[in-house]
C-alpha cells in the first residue's frame, strides 16, 4: 500500500530539484518560470495526497485555486518576458540593470 | 458471455482495445480513399480506379508504398525528437476513443468525466504538430507548426465552450447520459436547443483537425505542406492517420453530442418507429458518423482556404463571444424547464 | 494492491527524471518538453489519489495551454544559450548542497514514522458511482463560492494584463476591417467610372515604338 509519506516525500525531492534549478539557472529567466512551475506542482501534489488521506475535498479546492493562479502568472510571466526581450533584446537576468535611482 | 467475464480483466481490456482500433484504423484508410473519390466525383474527375474494383484497393497500395519508403532524417534535425513527433500525434488520437461509446454499454471505459477526458486528449494532439516543426529544423515546418499551434489553442477554446453548453444542457460529463438525455426523436437531439453550440463545434472541429478550409498549417500552395515537410514514408503516414483518426473522432464527437449518438431518429412516430426498432444502435450511429465524416469532404472541395489572420479573427471575435451568450441562453433554459427538452428530465 | 504500487513507482521515477531534466537542458525548448513530460506523470499520480478532475484539468489547462504558451515563447524568442549557461558549473555545488539539506531535513519531518500506513492509513476507496467532479463542484459552489469568484476576476486580470502588456500598434501593418469590406455597396463604393481626355503620345516615345515596329516586320 501506498503511504502518505510516498507522497510526500515525492512532494519533498520535487521541490528540491526545483530548488536546486533555480539555483543553476539563475540567468535564463524562462528556466526559472519553469522551476516556479515545478515547486507549484511539488505543493500540488502534496495538497491532493492530504486531500485523499484525510478524506477531505478542501486540499482538492486549493489546488483547484493554485492551477487558477499559476495559469494567471505563467501567463503574465511570460507576457512580460516577451516585452523584455522586445526592449533588451537579452533575457539574461545579469543583464537587466537598467533600474534607475 | 460467460466465457467473456472468466478472462482477466487486462486480457478483456485488450481484447475490447484491439476491436475499437483495428476497424478504426480500417475507416481512416478508406477514409484516405473516399477523400480522394468524393473529392474527385465533386471535380468532374473519376479518381483513383486503378487498384482493384474501382481502385477499392488503393489504400492497401499507398500504406505498402509509404511502409518500403525510406524515412529520411534531415542532417540537422533532433533526431529523437523527430521521430517522437509522430508517435504523440497519433497517441492522443487513438486513446480518445476509450471513452466514447457505441451503443448502450458498449464502451471500454464509463469513465464519468468522459467528456472533460477527451478534451484532454485532443488537446495533447498539438504537441505532436509543435515538436515536428521544432525537430525538423526547417523554416517551413517551423513556420507550419507556429501556424498549427496556435489555430489549435485559439479553437480548443470556442470548442471548450461549445462542450460546456452540451454539459449545461445534459448535466453530466459522461457520453452515455449525454446521449441518454437527449431521448425522444429527432426533435429532442441537441443540435436543435444548441444549433449555434453545433456550428460552432463542428466548425471549431475542423479548425482543430487542422483541414480545408482551416489548412494553413499545412498550405500545400505557401509553405508546401507546414509542419511534416521534412517527414517521409512511414513517419509520414502516421501523421496522416493521425490527422483522419482526429476527423472520425470530431464527426464520432458531434454525433454523440449534439444528433443523439446511438438513438433511432424515429423515436416518437408511431409507424416508423416500430418499422425500424429491429435496427441497432451502432447502425445509427455510424451512418450519422459517415455523414459528419462525409462534410469534412464536402467542405474541402467547397471552400478556398482561409487566411490566417481571418480564422483567428473567427475563432476570437466570433465564435468565442456566440459560445458564451448560447451558454447563458441554455443555462436559462435549463433553470426554466423549457419545453420540450427539459421539462421531462425535471 | 501491488499493481498501484508499482504505478506509484513508475509515474513518480518519471515525474522526478522529468523535473531533474528540465534543470539540466542546455536548450530551453527541451527543457519545456520535459516540464509537460512531468506533468503528464503528475497527472497519472494525482489519478492514483483519486483526483480525477484536477488530474484531466492538469492536463487539458497545463499540458495543453500553459506548456504551449512556454513553447511558443521558447520558441519566438532569439536566446543565445551559451551565454546564459556560461556559469552553470560554478553554481551546481552550491545549489546541489541547498537542495540536499531540503531533502535531508524533510526526509527527517515528512519521514514514515510520522507519516506513514500507521499513521494514516490508506482511505477506503470511493464506490463505484462516486463522482469526483459533480462533489468538487458541490464544495466549489457553496463553501467556496466567493473564492472562486476572486479567481474568475484574477483570470481576467490576466487576460487584460497578458494582452496589454504584448499588444503593439505597427504602423506598417495593413489591416482588412471585414466589416467594412461587407459595408461596400454595389455602386460607387466598387468601381468609379471617370472620363478623361486622350492623352497624346510624346514624340520620344512615338520614334522608338515605331523603331521597335519596324524591327519586328523586318
Amino acid at each position: 500500500m501506498i503511504a502518505l509519506s510516498d507522497y510526500l516525500l515525492l512532494g519533498a525531492l520535487l521541490f528540491a530539484i526545483a530548488v536546486a534549478g533555480i539555483f543553476l539557472n539563475r540567468k535564463n529567466v524562462i528556466i526559472l518560470l519553469m522551476c516556479i512551475e515545478i515547486m507549484l506542482l511539488a505543493v500540488n501534489t502534496n495538497f491532493i495526497a492530504f486531500a485523499h488521506y484525510f478524506n477531505n475535498l478542501s486540499g482538492q479546492i486549493f489546488v483547484f485555486f493554485i492551477l487558477t493562479v499559476a495559469a494567471a502568472e505563467a501567463a503574465i510571466g511570460l507576457a512580460i518576458l516577451v516585452v523584455l526581450f522586445r526592449n533588451r533584446h537579452t533575457i539574461n537576468v545579469d543583464d537587466l540593470d537598467m533600474l534607475k535611482g | 458471455m460467460e466465457l467473456w467475464s472468466l478472462l482477466p480483466v487486462p486480457v478483456q481490456s485488450l481484447i475490447a482495445t484491439v476491436l475499437i482500433i483495428l476497424p478504426l484504423l480500417g475507416v481512416v484508410a478508406w477514409y484516405t480513399y473516399a477523400e480522394r473519390k468524393v473529392i474527385g466525383y465533386m471535380q468532374v474527375r473519376i479518381g483513383p480506379n486503378r487498384v482493384g474494383w474501382r481502385g477499392l484497393l488503393q489504400p492497401i497500395a499507398d500504406a505498402l508504398k509509404l511502409m518500403m519508403k525510406e524515412i529520411i532524417i534531415p542532417t540537422q534535425a533532433n533526431k529523437q525528437l523527430f521521430l517522437i513527433a509522430p508517435m504523440i500525434s497519433i497517441i492522443p488520437a487513438l486513446a480518445a476513443w476509450a471513452v466514447i461509446p457505441f451503443d448502450a454499454g458498449l464502451v471500454l471505459a464509463d469513465i464519468n468525466a468522459g467528456l472533460l477526458y477527451v478534451l484532454a486528449m485532443t488537446s495533447l494532439g498539438v504537441y505532436g504538430v509543435i515538436i515536428a516543426g521544432w525537430a525538423s529544423n526547417s523554416k517551413y515546418a517551423f513556420l507550419g507548426s507556429l501556424r498549427a499551434a496556435a489555430q489549435i489553442v485559439a479553437y480548443e477554446i470556442a470548442m471548450g465552450f461549445a462542450l460546456v453548453g452540451v454539459l449545461v444542457a445534459a448535466g453530466s460529463l459522461n457520453f452515455s447520459a449525454i446521449v441518454m438525455a437527449q431521448q425522444g426523436g429527432v426533435w429532442h437531439w441537441f443540435w436543435l436547443p444548441l444549433l449555434p453550440l453545433f456550428g460552432v463545434y463542428y466548425i471549431s472541429g475542423v479548425a482543430e483537425t487542422n483541414r480545408a478550409p482551416f489548412d494553413v498549417a499545412e498550405g500545400e500552395s505557401e509553405i508546401v505542406a507546414g509542419f511534416h515537410v521534412e517527414y517521409s514514408g512511414m513517419a509520414f503516414a502516421i501523421f496522416f492517420l493521425a490527422e483522419y483518426a482526429n476527423m472520425v473522432l470530431i464527426a464520432m464527437l458531434t454525433t454523440l453530442m449534439f444528433f443523439g449518438g446511438w438513438l433511432s431518429p424515429f423515436q416518437g412516430i408511431p409507424v416508423l418507429e416500430s418499422l425500424f426498432a429491429g435496427v441497432p444502435g451502432i447502425i445509427w450511429l455510424l451512418i450519422k458518423t459517415f455523414f459528419f465524416m462525409f462534410t469534412f469532404l464536402w467542405l474541402r472541395a467547397t471552400f478556398p482556404r482561409y487566411r490566417y489572420d481571418q480564422i483567428m479573427r473567427l475563432g476570437w471575435k466570433v465564435f468565442i463571444p456566440i459560445t458564451i451568450v448560447w451558454i447563458l441562453v441554455v443555462a436559462l433554459a435549463v433553470v426554466f424547464e423549457v419545453s420540450p427538452w427539459w421539462s421531462a428530465t425535471a | 494492491m501491488g499493481f498501484e504500487k508499482l504505478l506509484f513507482y513508475i509515474f513518480a521515477a518519471v515525474t522526478l527524471f522529468a523535473a531533474s531534466m528540465v534543470i539540466t537542458r542546455r536548450n530551453p525548448v527541451l527543457s519545456a518538453l520535459y516540464l509537460v513530460m512531468a506533468f503528464v506523470s503528475s497527472a497519472a499520480l494525482w489519478l492514483l489519489l483519486e483526483a480525477e478532475f484536477l488530474g484531466i484539468v492538469l492536463i487539458l489547462v497545463y499540458v495543453g495551454a500553459v506548456m504551449v504558451l512556454f513553447l511558443f515563447v521558447v520558441m519566438m524568442l532569439n536566446i543565445d544559450v551559451a551565454t546564459l549557461r556560461a556559469r552553470f558549473i560554478h553554481y551546481l555545488p552550491l545549489g546541489l548542497i541547498v537542495a540536499g539539506i531540503m531533502v535531508f531535513d524533510m526526509f527527517l519531518v515528512l519521514g514514515p514514522a510520522d507519516f506513514g500506513l500507521d499513521q494514516f492509513a490508506k482511505p477506503q476507496s470511493q464506490p463505484a458511482d462516486y463522482n469526483n467532479t459533480a462533489a468538487l463542484g458541490q464544495i466549489l459552489y457553496t463553501t467556496y463560492l466567493y473564492q472562486f469568484e476572486i479567481a474568475a476576476v484574477i483570470l481576467l486580470v490576466a487576460i487584460v494584463a497578458a494582452i496589454r502588456l504584448t499588444l503593439r500598434h505597427r504602423p506598417e501593418t495593413k489591416y482588412q476591417d471585414p466589416s467594412n469590406q461587407v459595408r461596400v455597396r454595389k455602386g460607387s463604393d466598387r468601381v468609379r467610372l471617370i472620363t478623361m481626355p486622350a492623352e497624346p503620345v510624346p514624340p520620344s516615345l512615338t520614334a522608338t515604338l515605331g523603331a521597335t515596329h519596324t524591327e519586328m516586320t523586318e
